[in-house]
């Protein structure tokens, strides 16, 4: 695949943009931005909980009951395991 | 992928450079997130359907994988939604925009 940041150069002329589709287009790259951080944080919450909740052998494409509230619950455990680090680092730098 | 960046439309670039910019980034963000999905998917899936890999795939494997496959999509999406309530709750905002909850079936269409 060429790289698309040069094709992107190649075929565009941005500073014809007028300044308003300028800073629609800022608000647009910050919002992709911030979906792309998400996505790729899903990913590896996927990638964790997978392991800990789908331990059977694999007998159909749905998630069972069990796997899917173990699977919500190991989000919601790690989002908490990760805020206490952060109160507890915070804690030791204030001591 | 050839036909991904040829039907960008690059020819309308000219004529519309915001467009083709915003529809560059969409189709970008969009192969990252399903080349990532099949990466998990391949490697997790592979644990599981071919524990000794044999001198080819065989049809039970194949099953698994597909079957395999669907759950661990199944999975993500679960998993996108708890994790988007959550930090919506912890910042505290409404459902402002619902942009970014799409899918993953919506991503995957790109390929």
């Amino acid at each position: 695949m060429d790289s698309p940041t040069t094709s992107l150069d190649q075929n565009l002329d941005l500073s014809k943009l007028s300044p308003k589709d300028k800073q629609e287009l800022q608000q647009f790259i910050v919002n992709e931005s911030q979906k792309a951080r998400i996505q790729q944080s899903v990913h590896s919450l996927t990638d964790v909980c997978w392991k800990k909740c789908v331990t059977g052998s694999i007998r159909s494409g749905k998630l069972d009951k069990s796997e899917e509230t173990c699977a919500a619950n190991c989000v919601d455990r790690f989002l908490d395991a990760n805020f206490t680090v952060i109160k507890h680092l915070e804690a030791m730098r204030n001591q | 992928m050839e036909n991904v960046s040829n039907s960008l439309g690059f020819g309308a670039a000219a004529a519309d450079p915001k467009a083709a910019v915003m529809n560059q980034v969409r189709q970008e963000a969009a192969m990252t997130n399903a080349r990532q999905l099949i990466e998990k998917v391949n490697e997790h899936c592979f644990d599981k359907c071919v524990p000794k890999p044999g001198s080819s795939l065989s049809s039970g494997e194949t099953t698994c994988f597909t079957q395999c496959m669907e759950k661990y999509m199944a999975a993500w999406n679960v998993v996108s939604r708890q994790y988007i309530g959550r930090i919506q709750q912890e910042n505290g905002k409404s459902v402002q925009d619902n942009f970014w909850t799409s899918d993953l079936q919506d991503d995957v269409e790109v390929l």
